[in-house]
């Protein structure tokens, strides 16, 4: 956004790196982010974009919910929760019971980012999202460890065309 | 942090169930992390009554009692001196667990005991453990200990996030769950009976650091007595993982878990010279702290100290040298605010956390110090009694002036799109603790209270308003409409690549097809590729239909390339075909079909150039199929009427032909002045997609015991197809045979005709244990008896 003028709408996936490594966390991991600034985008357009993004991916049953969250460049912030893909919201132990998958943060961009890079904020609004890839695969694909994504055993990868 | 059900209630009547509860609390934003049900381990712990006592004959301390649980009397044998007949008592039957240990039936000194009258150390009640627990008389027979002592509660561990400093106390999120489920507040009410003794004629304060100490207050009571407190206390502290020390303490911690404002008490007779000083620490200057470390600390460290020596390091952790003992009897209350940062980089460095600095961390406000200073006095009173000294001292150089913030509800509608009328606004904010101003038109005002220092824009009022109305109850209004098949555009690409990889060019001609083509390729007039969409004004008679097949094109192409002296050649053309029987438009269906001819691979010298043959071809089809994730495929005796009788073979899948693939007929070739062999294949793609399903993978387990490989070899004849072989085996064992592939082929001398020599070479894997030599040949006799019973093997 330092150098380019609205409308802006990007989709950049890219590596993380985290200090966490078990079955679940990994210290290299992958995420998508987005970000669409134009006149008159809404928290609509972003809930919609998220719900038909979490259907197209795991299917047409699959619920989103968001709940309120708080990250420092986004107001309102959200966090957004997909039914369990394993038990459909009966609640087993993929989703500790709750019945709910965490999937990732969202949130429409904050003023205060647009004023820093001199966009326009009372004329422009934004939203942007940050997915798991990892993630997304493990429960897309049933894996069970991620730590199965990265340690190439071809018996792992030659199930994947 | 950590919540409790029953001290929310005190301040909201909440009517939800305790799970439901949870889901309000994260809507609201706060995110729960894991749900205690308290005092569940005493839910097996009875009300019972002892019937009769009587002395153990073979003991001193041993007593045999009868004890009645409610619905049965067993003998117990207690030790305690305290027991006796009509005594009410906590009892562990047989079969219940306390602590670690399950209660079973033990033999005590040739006596037998079914059960367990407990001490309220046992049951983890306090540490008193001179005698068993008295109930009162009136305590119900039968009932369970839980929900006599009303310890049943439910304690919710929940992550704040850090714009929310207003929700590190009880109280707090009482609040904002009235807003949310719209119900009312009830605040605690207080009131103080102050004495006319006047807190200035006892103490002094000075603060001169008011860059680090936004705010300091102080207030006294004389005459208090420092003992364990209520019974209410403590639970309520227990339930939120504090531990219990003293009344005085306990209030000072019960205060900060209600307003998440973290307050200090100091013994006024160890505050030497009766002064409080708030100053920046010196160089080096030493502090021992209650956690029984002394601390070294530096200029940028603030501290409340007397007149020589610090006595607590501000808002993160009181000192050794100050705090309140059973002994005190006059207490200073501090209630303070201090910079965030500064609170933050003093922890750090000295690497203290502590409830405390947690919450002074996360910038807190200087106006909630004072209510909970009242607050807290008031429950010494009660708790410990004494007397209030009139006043307080305060240093509170800089009061911040309240902030307003206007929302427009346009902006509202504009940012959320939803439409809210002033009203709605209005009570939304209000329901927070917001003060409602002025309206004006398209901006309502607000005046924000001090706890909230998180909203200060237009923006954050938003967020609170769709906070309140629900981040789900926005509609949504996109429709997607499908424009395109994703799945079907990729596979395409994918086909093509795979051929393109394999050394194919991809080509391109005209859709006008030549029904002469049709009659050198033999097709009968039957054929449903003979029923043509013809053109009205062609351009010529070689291009007077829409073709039906790519076949004839790609003969064509292959011609001109030989011409061209290339020899060598790999084409694939992906187009529509198109029929017309007796509907008014032809249908179009997408096909590949694809020629080879000559050498397999470019010369390389280091290896023997090959012509391309049959299972080259395959090997292409397998590909394809394979990567569309398509196996359940045969292939059969193709009838079509351009191979060469015996080299074609259709593919058939799901009962449908998909494709065919052989080697042309010469003869055929001939009509196209070809002389070179040439094969081509075929595959439907338009019936393809139709009949995949485009499936995830869905993983499956990597095996964890090591794969055994066994090579089988035999003579057969040759009527039995290599699939029939393979699927054979298979069955013999399909849960540990899980590969078998054809290694060798061998014809000639030592084989009658008609036989061949066939080597296999055969994957046997267990998911559950490690295949043993004998289990192995077990295995393969048993392949080989069934193989000589079906297909008539001999053994090489």
């Amino acid at each position: 956004m330092e150098k380019h003028k609205p409308p802006i709408k990007i989709i950049s996936p890219g590596s993380c790196y985290r200090n966490e490594n078990d079955a679940s966390h990994s210290p290299m991991f992958h995420q998508v982010e987005a970000l669409v600034v134009d006149e008159g985008v809404t928290f609509a357009d972003l809930r919609d974009m998220l719900n038909i993004f979490v259907k197209k991916m795991f299917g047409e049953d699959i619920e989103s919910r968001f709940r309120p969250h708080f990250f420092p460049f986004t107001e309102p912030s959200a966090e957004m929760d997909i039914i369990c893909v394993k038990c459909h919201g009966k609640g087993c132990n993929l989703c500790r019971g709750s019945g709910w998958l965490e999937m990732g943060g969202a949130g429409m961009v904050d003023p205060n980012v647009f004023d820093i890079l001199g966009i326009d904020s009372e004329k422009y609004t934004g939203y942007a999202f940050g997915l798991g890839m990892d993630r997304i695969a493990m429960l897309k694909y049933k894996i069970p460890d991620m730590r199965l994504l990265f340690e190439n055993d071809v018996r792992f990868l030659k199930q994947f065309k | 942090m950590k919540i409790s059900y029953n001290w929310l209630k005190q301040y909201i009547n909440i009517n939800l169930p305790p799970h439901e509860l949870e889901e309000k609390m994260t809507f609201a934003g706060i995110e729960v992390e894991a749900v205690e049900k308290l005092g569940a381990e005493l839910e097996q712990i009875k009300i019972a009554e002892i019937v009769t006592h009587k002395l153990h004959p073979d003991s001193d301390h041993l007593s045999i009692c009868e004890v009645n649980d409610g619905s049965e009397t067993v003998q117990v044998i207690c030790g305690a001196p305290n027991c006796s007949a009509g005594q009410k008592i906590a009892f562990a039957p047989v079969g219940s667990e306390i602590g670690e240990f399950k209660i079973k039936k033990v033999k005590l000194r040739g006596v037998e005991s079914y059960g367990m009258i407990c001490s309220e150390k046992e049951l983890g009640i306090s540490d008193n453990h001179e005698g068993i627990m008295e109930l009162p008389a009136d305590a119900p027979l039968g009932s369970s200990l839980t929900s006599y002592l009303k310890s049943d509660d439910v304690s919710y561990d929940v992550e704040i996030t850090p714009n929310r400093p207003d929700l590190l106390g009880m109280f707090g999120v009482a609040r904002d769950l009235s807003a949310i489920l719209d119900i009312p507040l009830n605040k605690p009410q207080i009131s103080l009976q102050e004495s006319d003794e006047p807190i200035e004629q006892m103490l002094a304060l000075e603060n001169i650091a008011p860059e680090l100490c936004t705010r300091y207050t102080a207030r006294m009571i004389k005459g208090v007595t420092v003992k364990e407190s209520p019974e209410w206390m403590k639970k309520r502290l227990l339930a939120v993982g504090l531990r219990p020390i003293n009344n005085v303490v306990d209030v000072t911690n019960f205060v900060m878990m209600e307003f998440g404002h973290p307050l200090h008490a100091f013994d006024y007779h160890l505050i030497d010279e009766q002064k409080i000083i708030v100053r920046r620490a010196h160089k080096n200057e030493q502090f021992p702290a209650l956690d029984e470390e002394t601390y070294t600390l530096q200029e940028n460290d603030l501290v409340i100290a007397d007149t020589n020596k610090p006595i607590a390091l501000a808002g993160i952790i009181g000192g050794e040298n100050s705090h309140i003992t059973e002994s005190t009897k006059d207490i200073v209350i501090e209630a303070a605010n201090f910079l965030y940062s500064s609170i933050r980089k003093t922890a750090g460095r000295l690497k203290i956390s502590t409830d405390s600095s947690y919450r002074f961390e996360r910038d807190i406000s200087d106006e909630t110090a004072e209510l909970a200073s009242e607050r807290a006095v008031q429950l010494i009173l009660e708790l410990a009694g004494g007397k209030l000294l009139k006043g307080k001292l305060d240093s509170y150089p800089n009061p911040v002036p309240k902030r307003i913030v206007a929302i427009r509800p346009s902006r509202i509608k504009h940012l959320l799109t939803i439409t809210l009328n002033p009203q709605q606004i209005k009570d939304y904010l209000t329901a927070l603790g917001l003060n409602f101003k002025t309206e004006k038109p398209d901006r309502l005002e607000f005046s924000i209270p001090s706890y909230r220092k998180d909203l200060v824009r237009e923006v954050d009022l938003i967020e609170e308003v769709i906070r309140l109305h629900g981040y789900n109850n926005v509609e949504t209004y996109l429709k997607t409409q499908n424009i395109m098949d994703r799945e079907i555009f990729y596979a395409r690409r994918q086909v093509a690549d795979i051929l393109v990889n394999n050394g194919f060019s991809e080509v391109k001609n005209w859709n006008f097809g030549d029904p002469q083509d049709l009659d050198k390729l033999n097709l009968s007039d039957q054929d449903d590729r003979r029923h043509n969409a013809v053109l009205k004004n062609p351009l010529g008679s070689s291009f007077s239909i829409m073709r039906s097949m790519l076949l004839p094109h790609l003969l064509h192409n292959t011609l001109f390339n030989l011409n061209h002296s290339q020899k060598d050649l790999k084409l694939f053309e992906m187009s529509k075909i198109f029929l017309r029987k007796d509907e008014k438009l032809a249908s179009e269906k997408l096909y590949v079909t694809g020629v080879m001819t000559g050498q397999l691979h470019d010369t390389f010298w280091k290896e023997k150039a090959r012509k391309i043959d049959f299972f080259d071809v395959k090997g292409i089809i397998e590909q394809i199929l394979d990567s569309l994730l398509i196996t359940k495929y045969k292939f059969e005796n193709s009838e079509e009427p351009y191979f060469q009788p015996g080299m074609g073979a259709d593919i058939v899948y799901r009962n449908r032909k998909i494709g065919m693939l052989g080697k042309i007929d010469p003869k055929i070739l001939d009509k196209f002045d070809i002389s070179e062999e040439l094969y081509s294949f075929d595959l439907d793609l338009e019936t393809i997609f139709m009949l995949s399903s485009f499936l995830d993978p869905v993983f499956k387990e990597i095996p964890k015991f090591p794969p055994v490989l066994r090579d089988l070899s035999f003579i057969i004849s040759n009527q039995h197809s290599y699939t029939d072989i393979v699927k054979m085996i298979k069955t013999v064992n399909p849960g540990i045979i899980k590969k078998v592939e054809l290694f060798d082929e061998y014809i000639g001398k030592n084989i009658n005709a008609g036989y061949r020599s066939l080597t296999f070479s055969i994957v046997f894997s267990s998911d559950t244990k490690t295949l043993t030599d004998e289990i192995i040949s077990q295995n393969l006799q048993k392949i080989i008896e069934k193989l000589k019973q079906e297909l008539n093997i001999e053994m090489r």
